[in-house]
């Protein structure tokens, strides 16, 4: 809380975010050796990453995989600023990030809404005066409101929603506000098949649009593959980086059929490979 | 997100059958409640007028008709009404003063960890001190009229807001604080529609419970060293054995403080519609 923000106040980054560069194979995001280390209750340190070596270009939609426990969540954390590296360190747009990385947008993976606004303003929140007037504000939270279904419910308050509705509001209020890269951990998570798959290929559908970079983590195979231009596959502890496998199926993709796409079976074989490598591992 | 998955638009209104059987079910206990507590209240009232009248000296616990009596006349002759503004006057002001002080302190505590450190043991140690021993203290250093209460009022209310609010900022959930930097948040939206919502609750456990306490203080100054007031009042008649005149003085002070706390029950409400609410726990039925 104490810690300041050194992107946004030096102005190493400049407040318009890029959405698509025309040099687009730089990294976005590019991450050095990061190691993150964690005090164990016996005062020990526990390793939760270890060398993590990842760039992320712009407008691409990466996943990352992994058994739980593994530090996807704290590579997010580390991404976004939240938590300070052991050791190496990650770049955003070629500046080191050294405290809160205000250019990423951010769903935890329990959905952590503001309990004390209702639904409405806890999708606006993002939306910042200056860029966005008031009445583009109210524009822009009906929209993805709408978008995450639950128009109806702008004056209900968190405590009032569904632990799915929570969810959904908990995505589009990151996506409201549209920063340049979402973080997203384990979004999908404990929503059931259905509705999941109509969130999928909606945000597939968003993402096409605005092409913003995407980090999404999951334990789900088949989502993995299905929304991922480049699956990062981590190891359990300490976490590496197994493998990163590019998807070389089409745009726009039809989630609903994804099976059948040409390329699905591929991808899924070669992740499923890797894992089943895993298994074998923990059985010897 | 599609117009498919927006089962839960189609929202169920209760038919007004079920309705009514909730009403209703309400309604039985809206009459049962209250009577009871009447009848309890009542009970009580009968056995004292009963007790003064047959079995005790009416100067030693007086009785509520003779009460009722004093009342009526010390209202009459203005007394009452001077002494209670008096006492009311020290609590206004030194109430707010009091909690607006404890809860930004407890802030600030939350705020900074070097703060924190340096001073909390020394806040510890004050809170320590019996805060009543030290209305003395303050009759000497602020004169025996309104001031010296108020300083009274004031250290009552102070440490009880503080510890509070300084609870609240330790439990706060950094990730809220997280999100919200993250979403752009500057400095003044973090504080006004992050971190001081979240701690809402806890802030108005401080000033509840330090709702009776500021009348405390006011009363124990007034005991100490004092020409007016309410505290004033009800010693003055003890000593003079007027005993209706110090239920009297008793019964307007906790007026005072139900009425208080009424209004902090409002705000808090409204402030906190946001909670789910639980008026009781419900483990059977
Ligand atoms: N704040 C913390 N303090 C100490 N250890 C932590 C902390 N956060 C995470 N860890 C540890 O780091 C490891 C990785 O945690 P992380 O939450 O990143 O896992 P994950 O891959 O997201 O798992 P899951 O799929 O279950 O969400 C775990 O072993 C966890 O115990
Ligand atoms: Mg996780």
């Amino acid at each position: 809380m104490e810690q300041d923000d050194p992107l946004s106040e030096s102005g190493i980054v400049t407040l318009e975010t890029v959405v698509r560069e025309p040099g687009a194979n730089a990294p976005v995001i590019k991450v050095e050796n990061a190691t993150k280390a964690f005090l164990t209750p016996d005062q020990g340190a526990m390793v939760a990453l270890q060398d993590i070596n990842l760039d992320i270009p712009y407008g691409e939609f990466v996943t990352v995989v992994g058994p739980s426990g593994c530090g996807k969540s704290t590579l997010l954390k580390l991404i976004a600023g939240l938590t300070p590296l052991s050791g190496g360190r990650i770049l955003y747009q070629g500046a080191e990030i050294l405290g809160l990385n205000t250019k990423v947008g951010y769903v935890p993976q329990e959905s952590k809404l503001f309990p004390w606004l209702n639904l409405e303003e806890n999708v606006a929140f993002g939306l910042d005066k200056k860029r966005y007037p008031r009445q583009q504000r109210e524009q822009q939270a009906r929209h993805f409101i709408k978008l995450a279904g639950l128009t109806g419910f702008e004056k209900y308050y968190p405590a009032q929603l569904s632990g799915g509705m929570g969810k959904r509001a908990s995505i589009v209020r990151a996506l409201a506000y549209e920063p340049p890269v979402i973080l997203m951990d384990e979004p999908f998570g404990p929503l059931d098949a259905q509705t999941r798959m109509i969130l999928q290929d909606e945000l597939l559908k968003i993402w096409e649009q605005k092409r913003q970079t995407i980090v999404f983590v999951t334990h789900d195979l088949v989502e993995a593959v299905a929304l991922a231009d480049r699956i990062v596959v981590m190891t359990h502890r300490p976490g590496r980086i197994k493998d990163v496998l590019r998807v070389g199926m089409k745009r726009p993709r039809d989630i609903f059929e994804i099976h059948r796409q040409d390329g699905f079976d591929r991808a899924y074989g070669r992740l499923w490979n890797i894992f089943r490598h895993e298994l074998n591992i923990k059985r010897a | 997100m599609a117009e498919e998955m927006t089962q839960e638009q189609a929202r169920i209104e209760p038919s007004s059958g079920v309705r009514a059987v909730a009403r209703e079910e309400l309604s039985k206990r809206r009459i049962w409640v209250p009577l009871i507590r009447v009848a309890v209240i009542g009970g009580f009232l009968g056995l004292w007028e009963a007790a003064s009248t047959w079995w005790m000296e009416p100067f030693l616990i007086s009785s509520p008709s003779r009460i009722v009596n004093s009342m009526i006349q010390g209202f009459q002759s203005g007394d009452l009404m001077h002494n209670t503004w008096v006492t009311f006057q020290e609590i206004a002001i030194g109430f707010p003063v009091g909690a607006i002080c404890g809860i930004a302190l407890g802030f600030s505590f939350g705020r900074s960890k070097n703060l924190a450190e340096i001073f909390e043991p020394i806040i510890i140690a004050l809170n320590g001190i019996p805060r009543t021993a030290l209305a003395p203290l303050f009759i000497v250093w602020l004169g025996i009229g309104l001031w010296s209460k108020v300083g009274v009022v004031f250290l009552l209310t102070f440490f009880l807001n503080f510890f509070n609010t300084y609870a609240g900022m330790r439990q706060m959930d950094q990730e809220y604080v997280d999100l919200a930097r993250l979403m752009g948040a500057g400095r003044w939206k973090l504080t006004f529609r992050v971190i001081l919502p979240a701690i809402a609750p806890y802030m108005f456990t401080g000033i509840r419970t330090s709702i009776p306490f500021s009348v405390i203080g006011a009363i124990v100054g007034e005991f100490v060293a004092a020409t007016e007031g309410l505290g004033f009042f009800i010693r003055m008649s003890a000593g003079l054995f007027r005993t209706a005149d110090v239920f009297v003085g008793i019964i307007v002070l906790m007026f005072m403080v139900i009425a208080m706390d009424k209004i902090a029950e409002m705000i808090e409400r409204k402030a906190l519609r946001w909670q789910a609410r639980t008026d009781h726990v419900t483990i059977q039925g």
